[in-house]
């Protein structure tokens, strides 16, 4: 297996001495974000982030299975990360590396436990039948801060899911096909994001936000912080690394709050633009079989 | 260079039009990167791309922007030491191929108590002496006839910077400005920077100068001409509006 090849030590010297002269490589300030990207496919729930020429791409799906037995009144919710052979040689097909683990652990930790998607609405009949979803990511393109896009990719194409609509009579289950009924939206709670933080110098005195392939393998240490709009935080990781001032941790949890701001703006415009894309002529609302009493 | 009018182009397995090949009363045809020679008489693009023909040295060959690098014999390299041997330095040319050779002695001046001290993640400007389908390819950085370096030899400080392999072999090329359409350096170095770099064929720029935001302009300069395949004009115009941020 290919090992990831290390940047040369005269592209070391350099990216530390521009950043301690308050230069970054693309010219941009420290904690601004490249360029951020958002697509919907024709299908529901398909989202495809570009993040500078990083490139994440989530697909949500849905079937009906059994419960999990100790637990017969919620749905099953998984979602499986793939670094693909795509981005870089050093990513095989079944070899999880530690930048995919480290990966899934992070989004399952910030989108799973923080109970952003109601796993009691997916259930159908209590112990026998409920809805399995499952979030599919693949990284196409790597070039650095995968956890940032692959979080706003994960809750975009949730938001944007449509699962097919049901209607229950005694035991049996009927799931109408998207010709007969429209499809409806998953129970969505709350819109959690990841803003990561990479630290450089001897103390870990200058961060970055948004680092490219090269800044990430030059990072002393780096911590990345979930939270909501509402400033509620799903989780703070900081994974070994060089120590930093409990300052810098308290600042940059008030810069994340900026950011997750705008990513939510970012992302309710999207999916916005996109309904009214599909809403040709104004009669989804009155396809929809929802109730408003 | 031959002046035609129109620009061929072909794909791997074209057949070439028999008007197109030069033909030399006193040198036979010389066969460049990308044209195979198959017995008896026919030749047969392997690469897509431009194919291009010199009626005074007589020679075809197919100008391609391919995305690997492969070692050709006489190209100038920048490689990455990875490990020293006992005897050979194991240098990287290309991420995840299998490493190349470069001999500690193959250094001007250098004998068996004066090694030159290298070290992983050291940068080297090097010359390819052999490159074969089947074996590791060696490298040198001493001329094989005279024993100087000429400029080959560790470069100390700056950064380095990944171009597309077209690029580097525009660069590279002796009038830089008129046939590889490249005057990015020119325009630079004549607004008044200071500065000094080394291309490999296998797409690296290396920049170095005294000044770190120098180095910054200069790699942001070039890498905007390549990813967005500016020509000479727009080039002219981005190193203007550079050199005004700078300043």
């Amino acid at each position: 297996m290919p090992r990831e090849v290390e940047p040369s030590q005269n592209e070391r010297a350099f990216v530390i001495q521009a950043l301690q002269e308050g230069q970054r490589l693309d010219g941009r300030p420290f904690d601004q974000f490249r360029k951020l990207d958002l697509k919907f496919g024709d299908q529901y729930g398909v989202a495809d982030i570009n993040l500078g020429k990083t490139r994440v791409l989530a697909k949500v799906s849905a079937e009906v299975t059994t419960p999990y037995s100790d637990r017969p009144f919620d749905g099953i919710f998984t979602i499986t990360t793939e670094l693909s052979p795509m981005a870089s040689p050093a990513f095989e097909v079944n070899r999880p590396t530690e930048t995919e683990v480290l990966l899934s652990r992070l989004i399952e930790k910030t989108v799973r436990r923080s109970n952003a998607l109601d796993l009691e609405s997916l259930c159908l009949i209590a112990g026998q039948k409920c809805w399995s979803v499952r979030v599919d990511l693949h990284v196409l393109s790597h070039d650095g801060n995968l956890i940032d896009a692959s979080c706003i990719a994960v809750v975009a194409a949730l938001r944007h899911f449509k699962k097919p609509d049901t209607s229950i009579e005694g035991d049996t289950v009927t799931i109408y096909t998207a010709a007969e009924r429209e499809p409806v939206p998953l129970s969505w709670l709350h819109s959690p994001f990841c803003i990561t933080f990479s630290f450089y110098g001897e103390n870990g005195e200058i961060t970055l936000t948004d680092t490219t392939l090269l800044e990430e393998q030059l990072r002393v240490s780096s911590c990345t912080i979930s939270l909501n709009k509402h400033g509620e935080i799903c989780q703070v990781a900081k994974l070994g690394g060089t120590p930093v001032e409990a300052l810098s941790l308290i600042q940059c949890a008030s810069a994340a709050i900026a950011k997750v701001k705008d990513f939510s703006t970012l992302v309710d415009e999207k999916l916005a633009e996109d309904s009214k894309r599909r809403d040709r002529g104004g009669l989804l609302a009155e396809l929809s079989a929802e109730n408003d009493r | 260079m031959a002046t035609q009018t129109e620009r061929v182009y072909v794909l791997p397995g074209d057949e070439i039009p028999t008007s197109l090949i030069p033909s030399h009363p006193k040198r036979p045809l010389r066969l460049g990167p990308g044209v195979r020679h198959v017995p008896p008489s026919e030749l047969v693009p392997t690469v897509a791309g431009e194919l291009v023909t010199d009626q005074k040295k007589n020679s075809i060959w197919v100008e391609y922007n391919g995305g690997r690098y492969v070692p050709a014999v006489g190209d100038l390299v920048i490689c990455t030491i990875q490990r020293s041997g006992p005897e050979y330095y194991h240098a990287s040319i290309t991420d995840y191929s299998s490493n190349a050779i470069l001999p500690q002695l193959a250094f001007e001046m250098a004998t068996k108590k004066t090694r030159p001290q290298l070290h992983h993640g050291d940068l080297v400007y090097a010359r390819v002496c052999l490159a074969n389908r089947h074996m590791d390819p060696e490298l040198e950085c001493v001329s094989p006839t005279t024993g100087k370096a000429d400029g080959l030899g560790p470069l100390v400080g700056g950064m380095l910077y990944d171009i597309s392999l077209a690029m580097a072999r525009r660069l590279l090329m002796k009038k830089s400005v008129e046939e590889g359409k490249v005057a990015v350096l020119e325009e630079l170095g004549s607004a008044g920077l200071a500065f000094e770099t080394a291309v490999g064929r296998n797409g690296k720029l290396w920049v170095n100068s005294e000044s770190v935001k120098t180095v910054l302009l200069v790699g942001r300069a070039v890498k905007e001409t390549d990813e967005n395949k500016l020509g000479v004009e727009q080039q002219k115009k981005l190193v203007r509006k550079l050199i005004k941020e700078m300043s």
